[in-house]
């Protein structure tokens, strides 16, 4: 199976260049297949961005590929095909990579014993991509209810056969899983630290920027001194998936997305065509400033210029 | 078929340094701060190795003490010349004194043995939840007769730090922490947010949502949690993210603490380490093994550092803080480290002397351990 990947190319300190007509026109010649990240470039929140859908339908009528790969594990694949059925856009559920089927999966191919279970710190998404895929899931959302006893006549118990502890994206944060987790991972002999992603902030919903899996995640490395396996972006753990899917060479892919240290490196670690929106986390600024050191080819306000620079 | 397959990633995850962090790097300082996220060409799976920077451990004070190599540890043999050569004992509580909220075997009698012999008795704890007058209430309540002056929480050490910064009186200080840490601050003077209270509030995700914050916040301190939540996580982060100069400062950051006799309990450094992930900043840490604590007291009691034995159970906070301050170290095994952590080659923190627990001081031979 193809996946090794050269070292990356990096892009040796060249700016990115702001997307316009000419350049937008080669890069759509040069490319058989769009990734996008979803937060912050299809959508915000619960929000469409504007010309998004448009734009989509422009570039499937030029014959290329769709996939949409996000890091935020809280849906499912087949919730994600309902939300973007939800918002007009029509795109199935095998052209979604989210990081929760990124966790299932690392454990498949990992060969995670069928007696083992796993402990989810994180949303719906994971455990039903972990059930779907054939694992046992304890945790969850339920588990944001449950609160914690320090008295000397209550022991926490947590369950001897957790073999992986699998942290995301998860509002419903708390003591009691922040515990539990740490027990399993300190306590269970072998157990894995298993992270959908790192991402700090991230727009959940079109207001602002809230806390993302980064802050989950940080803090169970904070109680149990472990690093984290991460599967989501920049991990190019996913793009495996991609490639058996779609048979092409990254170098004709191109990721779109709105952040840097996930989305851009991912695109570059994996050896595709980067292009940043500024629809999302990432300003220009941020961009042009000197303590950073990631540079997409190619930058602009949002998705929709795609549309609007090719006079379409 | 989906098989196994290697990738060769390399990620750079920029943490953004605090400004205020000293830029002495010490190996044996476990403050992990996410720096770098490098992928390994693995034949087995996609495995990220996380390349953590040791930063400093940002004492507020001036440190410039390169580490030594250390001889490597004795058990204590001969109590009566440890205690001879030294004036004042400074105890870690947790796993020392007491586990959650039962005295650990001989601990009065061995109290009151050093104060017979004239020593200065200190107690310095990372555990931010009580204020050193409930802690002061704990002593009593266990039968030891112990001052309020003589305690040393790292509650009561956050609000010190923000004394000796000249913290604005007009500018406020958000909690993501517990009882403690409010009482210390009020005692102080200064204004504060958050805290227990802030445990009951849920937010939703919803369209149109639009969670506001105080402008004025110009610190947020984080400490041990039980109510920790996502609403407190957003709070502290808005503020620090947004609010210009905002001070991120954590009370400790031990990963795991007997707060109940019975197990371990996630600690300090979780609720630290979410906010270093959200913010991607790096906290002042004002607890042990910083030596903000060890200089105020040295400076309050006018002791010199080299005439005190730090008394500790946990090798990165106790005996670190001990070493840090240069005093003479005593790694006691009634708490969370056992015999073959401290032996373990993946251990390089040294204390001068291990024994069993501090009544051992009562033999004049050491307790086999």
């Amino acid at each position: 199976m193809k996946g090794e990947n050269p070292n990356p190319s990096p892009r040796s300190g060249a700016a990115a260049e702001l997307l316009c007509g000419v350049n937008a026109k080669a890069l759509l010649d040069s490319v058989d297949a769009f990734l996008f990240d979803c937060d912050g470039v299809i959508w915000k929140g619960d929000k469409l961005i504007d010309g998004v859908s448009q734009t989509l339908d422009l570039l499937r009528s030029k014959g290329k590929k769709l996939v949409f790969v996000t890091n935020n594990s809280t849906k499912s694949r087949a919730q994600y095909a309902n939300k973007f059925r939800s918002l007009g856009l029509s795109v199935t559920q095998d052209e979604i990579f989210s990081s929760s089927f990124a966790a299932a999966m690392y454990l498949k191919v990992n060969h995670f014993p069928p007696n083992k279970k796993a402990y989810v710190i994180g949303g719906e998404g994971i455990l039903q991509e972990l059930q779907l895929a054939g694992f046992t899931a304890l945790g969850g959302p339920e588990d944001g209810e449950k609160r914690v006893q320090l008295k000397s006549s209550c022991f926490f118990e947590h369950d001897k056969n957790v073999g992986a502890v699998v942290v995301g994206l998860d509002p419903d944060i708390n003591y009691y899983k922040l515990q539990y987790g740490t027990l399993c991972i300190r306590e269970n002999p072998g157990c894995l630290f298993i992270a959908t992603n790192c991402d700090s902030v991230g727009h959940m919903t079109d207001l602002q920027e809230w806390p993302g899996a980064g802050c989950m995640v940080g803090a169970i490395c904070g109680s149990t001194g472990r690093e984290p396996i991460v599967v989501g972006k920049p991990s190019t753990f996913m793009m495996e998936f991609l490639l058996q899917k779609f048979h092409m060479s990254p170098s004709r892919m191109c990721m779109v997305g709105d952040r840097l240290d996930t989305d851009i490196l991912f695109g570059q670690n994996a050896g595709c065509k980067t292009l940043l929106v500024l629809s999302g986390v990432t300003t220009e600024s941020i961009l042009g400033d000197s303590s950073n050191s990631i540079q997409p080819d190619y930058y602009t306000s949002k998705v929709s210029d795609i549309l609007k620079l090719l006079g379409e | 078929m989906i098989t196994k397959a290697a990738v060769l990633v390399s990620a750079s995850v920029t943490a953004a340094s605090s400004s205020s962090s000293k830029s002495l790097i010490n190996p044996s300082h476990r403050y992990l701060c996410l720096e770098r996220l490098s992928f390994v060409n693995s034949l087995s799976v996609s495995a990220l190795a996380i390349k953590w920077r040791s930063v400093s451990n940002c004492s507020p004070n001036k440190f410039s003490r390169i580490m030594k190599t250390r001889a490597s540890t004795q058990p204590l043999k001969n109590a009566d010349e440890l205690i001879a050569s030294v004036e004042t004992f400074i105890f870690d509580c947790d796993g020392v004194i007491w586990k959650g909220d039962k005295l650990i075997d001989g601990v009065p009698e061995t109290l009151d043995m050093l104060r017979s012999k004239g020593k200065r008795l200190v107690f310095v704890t990372n555990n931010s939840t009580k204020s050193r007058k409930q802690y002061g209430k704990k002593f009593e309540t266990l039968g030891l007769n112990v001052n309020e002056e003589e305690i040393f929480a790292s509650s009561f050490a956050a609000a010190a730090y923000l004394k000796s910064i000249n913290f604005p009186k007009d500018k406020k200080v958000y909690v993501i922490g517990e009882d403690g840490i409010l009482k210390e601050l009020e005692l102080a003077g200064f204004q504060y947010l958050g805290g227990p209270d802030d445990g009951g509030k849920k937010i939703e995700l919803k369209p149109g949502f639009l969670m506001e914050h105080d402008k004025d916040v110009g610190a947020v301190v984080v400490g041990f949690d039980r109510y920790f939540n996502y609403y407190k996580v957003q709070y502290g982060t808005l503020c620090i993210r947004e609010n210009p100069g905002c001070l991120f400062i954590a009370t400790n950051r031990d990963a795991v603490t007997h707060l109940t006799d019975a197990q371990e309990w996630a600690g300090g450094g979780s609720m630290v380490g979410a906010i270093c992930g959200s913010t991607q900043r790096e906290p002042l840490i004002v607890g042990k093994p910083s030596t903000f604590m060890m200089d105020y007291l040295a400076n309050k009691f006018g002791i010199l550092k080299s005439q005190i034995c730090m008394v500790g159970d946990r090798l990165d906070t106790d005996i670190l803080f001990g070493q840090n301050g240069g005093c003479k170290t005593l790694l006691v095994l009634s708490g969370v480290t056992t015999l073959s952590m401290l032996q373990s080659p993946s251990n390089s923190i040294q204390p001068d002397f291990y024994s069993n627990k501090i009544s051992d001081f009562l033999s004049l031979k050491a307790a086999t351990v």
